[in-house]
């Protein structure tokens, strides 16, 4: 979902930007490659595409622009329309009277974390089948299989094994460690790591692979014949050419992280733990349990404004879509 | 010059697109008008899913249908829903758009929630004759169905008290004749029967299910005396909420009644330790565990009985502490108050509720009636505690803000449960969480009372 808006909407833009400003200060370069291309252009077959992002998207974000600043609740539900208009009493109560901060704080952490460990494990994996060796398709195979099962399962079954007394514990009592509790106190908080970082490595590893497939045959036998060692050549040779696709993968992965709600959710239920209590749990126990849905909507404001500032700068300093970069090419 | 010609196109899409919306939109709205006859008509009933008997459940849709039918001559058409927030969802999204189904199956629990969306059918006395007037239920069970007799939107459809199960061999080594009544005695005779080296536990209970926890709580609680909610005020920092958070967490920590595995049990946990012999007492079951039980080893050899109803201290109840064996538990059913059909839906209310149909239920899928001749001449001699405890039973605070209050409650236990691995409650750790528990229950209940 979120891939495709930003492979897909990002470029369109640059280029109309690009469109509208010609840079005069290159005279001598050849007029921009893309001008025929760009000549008219049927812009109005965005239309219906675009329409329905409005329907989708736009509209129903602005709904909770505006829900966010109503008393909205189980009491005024049925007339929502005109539930009391409270303006920004939702997001003080938010910041303030609500674990809203402590959530996020998890949530980001968490999902760091979980990312600075995937991305090595990812790149080894992808490293690892890279050249061809018997067996290598089922290999590839049975590293996508975490990925390709579905959240409920992932947590459902990781659960039922950190249960108190239950494998996880035993194997590690038969050599004589007490862990303690998993799915509950502070150990919670890493357990929702280890389970976040198992359930999703292989998506690392699959952009990861993308990478080095894009990395040219001649660029290999260039460095042999310059007598580059492995790990040079993984470091000068092969690892600009992820940089974007790595990237891609830390940002999606991020975002992923910190809107997961199953994950969290089946693994630990609600009311959660204050450990592990994350942002999306909050925000759907405020909506849900509580039937606080002004506050709620406040809370997913706040949250999407948090997550979109970083997430707005970095875009812009990768440059995903930057043709220029080794790794973003075609 | 190509913005405008595209803007235009743009304008043309817009308006066309509206327009279809706006078909679309009154095309739903020409729905019949209400006529008591039901031909050619469909009811719609939402209802909980059983995962239990699915077949047969299906089967029960199947055979009310063609009765409704012959009654009426309309058709049903039953939805279900898997979880409680499926539920929920289906409720808001209705609640909000004023369509949906017109009959919805409701926990009892659920049913203050629900009624303060005001959503729903308060009935008046010609309502209630439609559906075979309030003296056919029993009356125990309305006591959650409005915040007093004369606004009522549930109507009572099954009962499903909690009681406890004991397992009567091993009472008997541990030389216990009896049940016990008080929620002391209880934990002496759960000492007797414990035995740590054969893994056997005098109580089986889930402190990480989710629900289970508070209803010990609230029964302690109330059994002391203190009713957690009065009027406006949430009394969660009472000393008799402290003591049955003592009591409760106790079992696992001083008297070590439980097995220590039990913080990471669930209810569905307790009641496998029990059906495989290891626990005296299963806390906190309802009538539907029996098919359960009657295939375990234990089968044969355990009874239900009423939980103690003397809190504990007490070495007898209370006040009215008798009367609150346990929460008013089991399903109510409400008509839609945007339901362009209700007298049908009545006549639909009419048909499960008669005393035939709730017999068969009871028969089918283990839930006592609601209906209070169906209660009567219930025959199998092991549902009686059950029964007993039905007419026992005590309405949880009928307040819009009992879900949070549930929440704030359940919430201490979970927090609480890193402590109670670890073996002991931190006295000062408790007040906190229950100083936090009562701050935002009241304020939840406040904004009920607003």
């Amino acid at each position: 979902m979120s891939t495709d808006s930003l492979t897909a909407g990002k470029p369109t833009r640059r280029k109309s930007t690009h469109a509208a400003t010609p840079e005069p200060q290159v005279p001598d370069t050849p007029p921009r490659r893309k001008g025929l291309s760009e000549r008219n252009r049927p812009l109005w077959m965005l239309i219906p595409g675009g329409l329905l992002m409005v329907i989708i998207i736009v509209l129903p974000m602005l709904l909770g622009i505006y829900m966010s600043s109503l008393d909205l609740d189980q009491y005024s539900l049925r007339q929502w329309v005109s539930a009391p208009f409270i303006g920004v009493q939702n997001f003080v109560e938010a910041l303030t009277g609500s674990p809203l901060l402590h959530a996020i704080w998890l949530s980001v952490s968490y999902s760091l974390i979980a990312m600075v460990v995937t991305i090595p494990l990812g790149i080894a994996a992808a490293v690892a089948t890279q050249n061809a060796f018997k067996g290598r398709a089922l290999v590839r195979s049975i590293f996508l299989v975490p990925y390709v099962l579905p959240s409920f399962v992932v947590a459902t079954v990781w659960r039922t094994m950190f249960q108190p007394g239950s494998v996880i514990d035993s194997a590690l009592h038969s050599v004589g460690i007490n862990a303690g509790l998993w799915l509950n106190g502070p150990q919670s908080y890493w357990t929702l790591i280890l389970v976040q970082i198992w359930a999703s490595w292989p998506f690392v590893y699959l952009l990861a692979l993308s990478g080095l497939q894009s990395v040219d045959h001649e660029v290999h036998e260039a460095s042999a014949l310059d007598g580059a060692l492995w790990w040079n050549k993984l470091r000068y040779v092969v690892f600009p050419y992820l940089k974007g696709p790595l990237s891609l993968a830390f940002l999606i992965g991020m975002l992923h992280h910190i809107n997961n709600f199953t994950l969290p959710f089946v693994l630990f239920g609600v009311p959660a733990p204050s450990d592990v209590e994350l942002l999306p749990t909050l925000t759907y126990v405020t909506s849900f349990q509580s039937f606080r849905f002004g506050l709620s909507a406040a809370m997913a404001f706040i949250s999407l404004i948090l997550i979109a500032i970083p997430l707005f700068i970095y875009l812009r300093a990768v440059k995903l879509d930057d043709a220029e970069t080794p790794g973003g090419k075609k | 010059m190509k913005f405008a010609s595209s803007a235009k196109l743009a304008a043309v899409v817009v308006s066309a697109a509206l327009a279809l919306t706006a078909c679309g939109g009154s095309g739903n709205s020409g729905s019949s008008s209400g006529a008591v006859d039901g031909k050619g008509k469909k009811l719609s009933v939402l209802t909980g899913v059983n995962a239990q008997y699915s077949a047969q459940q299906k089967q029960w849709f199947t055979d009310i249908a063609a009765k409704f039918k012959a009654q009426t001559g309309a058709d049903i058409e039953f939805e279900t829903f898997a979880s409680a927030n499926d539920e929920l969802t289906r409720i808001q999204t209705s609640v909000v758009s004023g369509q949906g189904p017109d009959v919805y199956s409701l926990g009892t629990t659920f049913t203050p929630t629900a009624y303060a969306t005001k959503a729903f059918v308060t009935l008046s006395d010609d309502d209630w004759n439609k559906v075979g007037g309030k003296s056919r239920f029993n009356q125990a069970a309305l006591g959650i169905s409005g915040p007093d007799a004369q606004h009522q939107a549930g109507i009572p459809f099954v009962s499903r008290p909690f009681v406890m199960a004991y397992n009567k061999d091993l009472l008997a080594a541990a030389g216990i004749d009896k049940p016990a009544t008080t929620w002391d005695e209880l934990e002496a005779q759960a000492k007797k029967m414990t035995n740590p080296a054969t893994g056997t536990y005098g109580l089986a209970t889930g402190y990480k299910d989710n629900y289970d926890p508070w209803k010990f709580i609230w029964a302690m609680s109330v059994q002391a005396g203190n009713p957690l909610v009065d009027g406006k005020t949430l009394k969660l920092d009472d000393p008799a909420v402290k003591k049955a958070y003592e009591t409760y967490f106790g079992w696992l920590t001083k008297d070590k009644v439980v097995d220590p595995a039990s913080v990471g049990w669930s209810n569905s946990n307790a009641v496998a330790a029990f059906a495989s012999g290891k626990a005296g007492y299963l806390m906190m079951t309802t009538s539907s565990s029996l098919p359960t039980l009657e295939k375990s080893a234990v089968a044969g050899k355990y009874a239900y009985a009423t939980m103690p109803t003397a809190a504990p201290g007490d070495s007898s109840p209370k006040g009215d502490a008798a009367n609150a064996a346990s929460i008013l538990s089991g399903d109510n059913v409400v008509v839609a108050d945007y339901s362009k059909q209700k007298d049908l839906a009545f006549a639909y209310i009419n048909l499960i509720t008669s005393k035939d149909e709730q017999l068969n239920f009871q028969k089918i899928f283990g839930d006592l009636p609601a209906n209070a001749d169906a209660l009567k001449s219930l025959a199998n001699p092991q549902l009686q505690p059950v029964a007993d405890t039905a007419a026992k039973s005590k309405a949880t605070p009928f307040t819009g803000a009992w879900g949070d209050i549930q929440l704030a409650l359940m919430n201490v236990t979970v927090q609480s449960i890193p402590d109670l691995a670890k073996g002991s409650v931190d006295d000062s750790a408790l007040e906190s969480r229950l100083k936090d528990a009562q701050s935002k229950g009241q304020a939840s209940l406040d904004r009920a009372s607003k």
